[in-house]
């Protein structure tokens, strides 16, 4: 068999969460940012499912509350993007922006890098962080659950009634409500064999 | 720059990659451009690929790569030589790998 270099579409790996987990670690050690598509509900509205995530390596005095990170949870090792919504005595609690609980607090060292742009249908998303005050304004809503709250009653004003002793929606179209998914942020794809492109 | 690949040359992999062997495919994201973007083009090598990117250790010279090739995988004279000098230019070029000084 010929040695050859085979190109591949990113989409088609079948890179798990602690595959992908991998790579990130291993970019950023080289001090270069990581760009990937997010999965997963649990930063809605400011990250959602399929946006493309880049996550910088941390400067010396981050991160601060109301920063978006990439950090391993200390028991599993497992991977997830939330939001910086308190920092104390050189700890970080965390939490998803739409979900009621929080992670718990990690140490620096569990914290990959920050969240430095949210890409959606090629559009840059602002992630409540732009300015200092907004930052806080954002991790005390996220911290104290307000922001799952208004989301979730949003949602709830915009789930569409059911007729009665019937399964079918009143008016269809209406945006269906989005249960938080799991805190992680990975795709998995599949791996195509075979093809090799530029040779 | 000369890209040229020589067979004396030492090459190991460069800076601007980073490497990982993933459910058995060796998985390689290029840094070139300045950031790991697993929405840009990725890269495996096949199992020929593998066995030459692992002997690129800096000491071995792409000769002894060759030689050490022949002894594995049974590959007409001259052909092995021809595909390992290949396959290393390809990615010297794409900056995935660099002679060693």
């Amino acid at each position: 068999m010929k040695p050859a270099l085979v190109v591949k579409d990113a989409r088609e790996l079948a890179l798990d969460g602690e595959s992908l987990t991998s790579l990130m670690r291993d970019v950023l050690m080289k001090g270069r940012p990581f760009r990937f598509r997010a999965r997963g509900w649990s930063m809605s509205p400011f990250i959602k499912d399929g946006d493309t995530v880049t996550v910088r390596p941390l400067r010396p005095s981050e991160p601060a509350s109301g920063d978006v990170v990439a950090f391993l949870f200390p028991a599993t090792g497992k991977a997830a993007v939330h939001r910086v919504v308190k920092v104390e005595g050189g700890r970080f609690v965390v939490k998803g922006d739409n979900v009621a609980e929080g992670d718990g607090e990690v140490g620096r060292e569990s914290i990959l890098g920050i969240v430095s742009g949210v890409e959606r249908d090629g559009r840059r998303v602002k992630l409540g962080r732009e300015r200092g005050l907004g930052g806080a304004l954002v991790a005390g809503l996220s911290r104290t659950g307000v922001l799952a709250g208004g989301l979730k009653a949003a949602r709830g004003i915009l789930k569409p009634r059911r007729k009665r002793n019937s399964e079918k929606p009143e008016h269809e179209g209406a945006a269906a409500a989005e249960s938080p998914g799991p805190p992680g942020t990975v795709e998995k794809g599949r791996v195509r064999h075979g093809s090799e492109k530029g040779r | 720059m000369d890209n040229a690949v020589e067979l004396d040359g030492r090459y190991v992999p460069s800076e601007d990659v980073v490497v990982r062997e993933i459910e058995g495919e060796l998985i390689i994201v290029p840094l070139v451009s300045g950031i790991g973007d697993m929405e840009d083009e990725l890269f495996t090598l096949n199992e020929t690929g593998r066995a030459v990117w692992k002997r690129l250790d800096g000491r071995k010279t792409l000769r002894d790569v060759v030689a050490e090739l022949d002894a594995e995988f049974d590959a007409p004279a001259g052909v092995l030589e021809e595909d390992v000098v290949g396959l290393v230019g390809e990615l010297v070029k794409r900056k995935m790998a660099v002679r060693k000084a």
